[in-house]
């Protein structure tokens, strides 16, 4: 099918827990900006809305999308919602990408949210837990954190890595997200600190579930976001200049309990006996490897290739494995890879100069739109105007990688952009 | 409707003859809705009204039933695929082979004993597990089975738990069973001894002081 498809425009709200801001004006909000952007957008161009919201218990309100299409004005045109745990905002992306690419529409948009704010974080956390098998593993006390820093302590021993290596990707997000000003850590704790945040901090910071300490775990927050997906046709016509093309999508998934991983039959077909074990994210190196397909891009070469990238961090291990996972370095490397400080942003392909989850912020729904999007301000050339300074801006980025992350890696989707 | 063996039976109706409501169930009172009051910043014009909501659910085992009685009973109860021989805890119904084509499993008594395969230590978790941090949690694998379990890792200092290390089931007292996960925990294998203090020993006990000392302050 050659017919191509494109983010042409999108925003994001300020990230933040608490915040004051309904959903309806959230999502208002980004497309008044994103018709800053795009003046030729109109609300009448939008032939499918697909709406990115992760947890209803946040909001006690099912059907949330009606509330905020009703608000939109936009009662007639087509219109569903997409939940698919932490990856909600790639899967919805992936929807729109599929509905354009079919050639049913010529502009769908893609608008998330989450309103996690709504509880306290302990509650929160246990919502967000709900998500897990709770027969089994919610009910024994376990909450993603707790899921995570397990795999994360067993990838640990088997790379040969330290607190301190997982560390570099917290404080990477983190002293970014400073110079983003709609991240959380900026308009929030990074007040208290007023400089960069070091290694010692986070290795100071209160224990999560080792060997993960608060600093290395994302933020809960409320927050939104909107992309708008077309075909290439309306893009050249209405934002030219202003557009770039999704050259690879993938989505895969993996076991909801992360203990089914041993020898997973499908897997095991796939890559062999034992893996993903506990160690790796398997739905990740799928949907990358069928992303870098689509692209052209050889895996090996990857590292190369992608200019920068938006990957859900939600746990600085999990960023460190998912390098691995997206073939940029393997078993034997990884150790120096991480420690040349390679996806820094003077490194070959700056990861999460946005903020990222631990720096942006993590409100479910509106996290993999608003990666999306931050890496469509890389690729058009917008950072410096929608950053702080020009700091965290790639100059000349052609290609760009975008990941969402969902469960312990139990539904990860990964996107190839690239300038047209 | 279709006859095929790997179907399962759905009774038209079931009637749970032993009925033991009252010692769980307690006073738990459902009220649904309830609007309990509101803050007002007039000066930035915000209103938030403070919304409680409480539910009494109940969770239907149906075809797993015979692991939530074992659980009441002390017996650990897995399924085994006929077919290819895959053994599971927590139990399947159907095999995970496609080969197998859903085959039904098989239920099958398990040894109450395996060893460790990852585990962490918690120091921070969801509303209702609070009061027990820092606990471990350990995916183990137990009797052969082709997945790994978690549930907590007792009976032992945090930062002297281990990979690969024998563990058993040890089971809740009787009467403070409730038919879940929750009825046992994992606990060192007779004759365990863990391994001398060492750096990274060190390093989690550290880590844990706050977290107790934490704990005592909370209601
Ligand atoms: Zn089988």
């Amino acid at each position: 099918m050659s017919r191509k498809v494109c983010i042409a425009g999108g925003a994001t709200t300020p990230f933040g827990y608490p915040m004051h801001l309904t959903p309806e004006a959230m999502i208002a909000n980004c497309i008044v900006e994103t018709q800053q952007d795009i003046p030729d957008f109109h609300l009448r161009d939008l032939d499918l809305m697909i709406y990115s919201h992760f947890s209803v218990h946040f909001g006690k309100q099912l059907c949330p999308e009606w509330v905020v299409h009703d608000h939109l004005g936009l009662v007639g045109v087509p219109h569903f919602r997409v939940e698919n745990g932490g990856n909600t905002g790639g899967s919805a992306l992936y929807a729109a990408f599929l509905a354009v690419k079919s050639g049913l529409f010529d502009v769908v948009g893609v608008a998330g949210w989450e309103t996690m704010d709504n509880v306290t974080q302990s509650q929160g956390s246990e919502f967000i837990a709900l998500a897990s098998d709770t027969r089994y593993e919610a009910l024994a006390g376990g909450i993603y954190p707790i899921y995570y820093a397990a795999m994360a302590y067993k990838f640990m021993k088997e790379h040969n890595l330290t607190e301190e290596d997982f560390a570099l990707a917290a404080i990477k997000n983190r002293n970014y997200a400073a110079d983003n000003p709609k991240s959380q850590w900026y308009r929030g704790e990074y007040k208290k600190y007023n400089r960069d945040l070091t290694i010692d901090d986070v290795m100071q910071s209160r224990l999560i579930s080792y060997p993960l300490k608060r600093y290395d775990c994302c933020l809960m927050s409320r927050g939104g976001s909107f992309a708008l997906v077309t075909s290439e046709e309306w893009a050249k016509k209405h934002a030219d200049g202003k557009y770039v093309l999704i050259d690879g999508a993938g989505l895969s998934s993996c076991t909801i309990r992360a203990g089914d991983r041993l020898s997973f039959p499908g897997w095991t077909e796939r890559y062999g006996k034992g893996y993903p074990d506990m160690t790796e994210f398997a739905a990740c190196r799928h949907s990358g490897e069928v992303a870098y397909d689509m692209a052209g891009i050889e895996y090996k070469k990857a590292v190369k290739e992608v200019d920068v990238a938006e990957i859900h961090d939600a746990f600085s291990s999990s960023e460190t494995q998912i390098y691995k996972a997206l073939h940029w370095c393997d078993k034997d490397n990884i150790r120096e890879f991480v420690r040349e400080r390679r996806t820094f942003m003077d490194g070959d392909v700056p990861v999460n100069p946005g903020g990222g989850l631990m720096g942006f912020g993590h409100p479910v729904g509106a996290t993999g739109i608003m990666s999306a999007i931050e890496v469509y301000y890389q690729l058009t050339d917008m950072i410096p105007k929608k950053h702080r300074s020009s700091k965290t801006y790639v100059r000349d980025a052609q290609t760009g990688l975008v990941n969402s992350h969902a469960g312990t890696g139990t539904s990860i989707s990964n996107f190839i952009l690239r300038r047209p | 409707m279709v006859d095929d063996k790997r179907m399962h039976k759905i009774p038209d109706e079931v009637e749970y003859t032993d009925k033991h409501s009252d010692d769980f169930r307690g006073d738990v009172r459902e009220h649904g809705f309830q609007f309990v009051g509101y803050d007002w910043a007039p000066e930035e014009e915000q209103f938030k009204i403070y919304l409680h909501y409480d539910q009494l659910y109940y969770w239907k085992l149906a075809e797993l039933s015979k692991m939530g009685k074992g659980f009441l009973d002390g017996e650990l109860w897995g399924t085994k695929c006929p077919k290819c021989g895959d053994k599971f805890f927590p139990p399947r119904v159907n095999c995970w082979n496609l080969d197998c084509n859903l085959e039904k499993t098989e239920w099958i008594k398990l040894k109450p004993e395996g060893h460790v395969h990852t585990f962490t230590i918690a120091g921070w978790s969801g509303k209702s597990s609070l009061k027990r941090l820092p606990f471990v949690l350990a995916y183990v694998v137990i009797d052969g089975c082709q997945t790994a379990v978690a549930n907590e890792l007792r009976g032992i200092d945090p930062w002297d738990a281990e990979f690969g290390m024998p563990v058993k089931v040890v089971w809740a007292d009787p009467k403070d069973r409730r038919g879940t996960i929750t009825d046992f925990w994992f606990e060192p294998a007779d004759g365990w001894k863990p391994s001398p203090m060492n750096p990274e020993k060190e390093r989690i006990k550290e880590l844990c002081q706050p977290v107790y000392e934490w704990v005592k302050t909370l209601k």
